[in-house]
């Protein structure tokens, strides 16, 4: 969907090239998740990627089509493509309503087709319409202009959506609110998102895809669960710290590590230690401590499908985290 | 000099009104003009391209203000002569700066955030500049407007010294004959011209202010 080749930016001036021979693809759907440390060219190579930045080599492709061909206005470009920044830099003069509106109106929609669909627009990122469409960017929470940001980088239903640390802006809890409604929206939206941070936790949870980046290069790609076990230098090593372990049983569903019996223990039966199949591995050991017990029952729905025992977690972490205890 | 109320009275109601007409066009029109060049000019001055010449233009609109009026119809004489045009002319050059100087900030002023927002939502230059530009830095542009007119209000009495008409004809009438009345007369109206425009501009300001930057 979204594919850069041997990508490069020089800025004029600078001594190091922004952005180095980067090449990788996004595939479609997916949440591409570039980290790094500040400085690192991620911020760069995504607005590279809507011609705000232009590289002085390599090529972008979307869709098999190159992003810097002659026939491709960047105006009309960045038209179909959703953005959303840190700063969120919502018009401060127009109202919400407006501001939502801005790129259906960019695009000439019929004025009867964009009131409905900006209405749809702020139910769906949790804004009640009637309370917020008047108002100004000024009069809104630091959360809810988070909101209508995405809102209106949605409003022309874009295929791609570019989105540098959209919730950087907001407190932990806020942040970690949006990031689950973003999570459940992508879900039913199957964009190709693009999404810049520089928080690895963050890149672990929204990542169906993880780029990290360090000094204008790609380190390492690939899926959560494959760079977390398997970090390929002590760049990318301190970059996810020092509780890769904990991460990976976060990232880890019961069902994928459950041992499968029709039987209940006793031990489980009797403490009341369930869980359920889709909760992450991490819940089993939460699950343990709580109730004093060595194993949990996992459940799918109402049914019992086996148990997780503490060995089995141990014998997991090792296994993944390359240590062979 | 003495002071006599009848006069004063005389010189108030019969003999400025005629003069008063002819000031408030010696500082429109000099203002309308001034903006048409220094607002554009200015627009310009902060597009990518032009950036660089921005000290030199700017220069340029500061020698129209460091230069006395009067010294500029001097310069200009042997092309305009006396009259309105020599007056009208010094008066424009006069107004250029703060316009030019306010629409320059303004359009500095802009969030960087919102204008990387608007760039990436796909608007083109023109969009930018109609859309986000030009409505956030109204207010900046207008307080620019303002300190133009007030200036060139004060200015304008000049005008009468090369012949433009206008409340100084008035005054130097009164200087010449020692009349106190008409000095004072003179002043007043020039005064009043200055405080009614100002307040008219705010009317035309406030309806231009983006509401959330009203106070």
């Amino acid at each position: 969907m979204i594919r850069l080749d041997k990508v490069d930016k020089v800025f004029p001036g600078a001594s190091a090239p922004a952005v180095d021979q980067v090449s990788f693809q996004v595939d479609e759907g997916n949440i591409c998740v570039f980290v790094g440390p500040s400085g690192c060219g991620k911020t760069t190579i995504l607005r590279m990627i809507n011609r705000l930045v232009e590289p002085t080599g390599g090529d972008i492709y979307i869709k098999g089509q190159k992003v810097s061909d002659r026939g491709v206005n960047p105006d009309h470009l960045r038209r179909k493509i959703g953005y959303v920044i840190q700063q969120i830099g919502l018009m401060p003069h127009r109202t919400i309503e407006q501001n939502v509106a801005l790129v259906p109106r960019l695009l000439k929609w019929p004025e009867n087709k964009i009131m409905p669909r900006v209405k749809h627009l702020l139910e769906m990122v949790g804004l009640e319409p009637d309370e917020v469409s008047k108002k100004y960017p000024h009069q809104l929470s630091g959360g809810m202009m988070q909101r209508v940001g995405v809102a209106r980088a949605l409003a022309a239903d874009p295929p791609i959506m570019l989105m540098d640390e959209p919730f950087g802006a907001v407190d932990p809890i806020v942040r970690g609110r949006l990031q689950d409604e973003f999570l459940r929206l992508q879900k039913e939206m199957k964009k190709t998102i693009c999404f810049v941070t520089h928080d690895i936790n963050e890149a672990i949870k929204m990542g169906d895809h993880i780029v990290i980046m360090n000094k204008g290069k790609l380190v390492q790609h690939g899926t959560p669960m494959e760079i977390l076990s398997n970090p390929i230098d002590d760049f990318v090593k301190n970059l996810i710290g020092t509780d890769r372990e904990t991460k990976l049983l976060e990232l880890t569903k019961s069902e994928e590590m459950v041992t499968q019996t029709e039987e209940i223990p006793t031990e489980v039966s009797e403490k009341d230690c369930f869980i359920m199949a889709v909760d992450p591995v991490q819940r089993a050991l939460e699950a343990m401590m709580k109730k004093d017990a060595d194993i949990v029952g996992v459940k799918d729905g109402d049914k019992f499908i086996g148990t997780i025992s503490w060995e089995d977690i141990k014998k997991h972490i090792n296994r993944i985290s390359g240590d062979e205890a | 000099m003495e002071f006599e109320m009848e006069r004063f009275i005389t010189a108030l109601v019969d003999r400025s009104p005629p003069h008063a007409l002819e000031h408030l066009q010696l500082v429109l029109i000099p203002l309308f003009i001034a903006f048409i060049i220094a607002f554009p000019v200015a627009v310009i001055l902060t597009r990518q391209r032009f950036i660089k010449y921005t000290d030199r233009v700017m220069a340029f609109f500061s020698m129209g203000q460091t230069i006395p009026p009067l010294a500029v119809i001097a310069i200009f004489f042997p092309f305009l002569g006396l009259g309105r045009t020599p007056a009208l002319f010094a008066l424009t050059i006069y107004a250029l700066l703060p316009i030019a100087r306010n629409t320059l900030a303004g359009l500095k002023g802009v969030p960087r955030d919102v204008k990387e927002a608007a760039r990436g939502m796909g608007m083109s230059e023109w969009e930018m500049l109609f859309r986000v530009e030009i409505p956030l830095s109204m207010p900046v542009v207008m307080a620019g407007v303002k300190i133009s007119v007030v200036l060139t209000s004060g200015t304008a009495a000049l005008g009468a010294l090369v012949g433009g008409g206008g409340m100084g004809a008035v005054i130097f009438a009164g200087i010449d004959f020692f009349r106190a009345e008409l000095i004072i007369a003179g002043t007043l109206i020039i005064a009043a011209i200055a405080i009614i425009l100002d307040r008219l501009l705010s009317l035309i300001d406030n309806m231009l202010t983006p509401p959330h930057m009203k106070m």
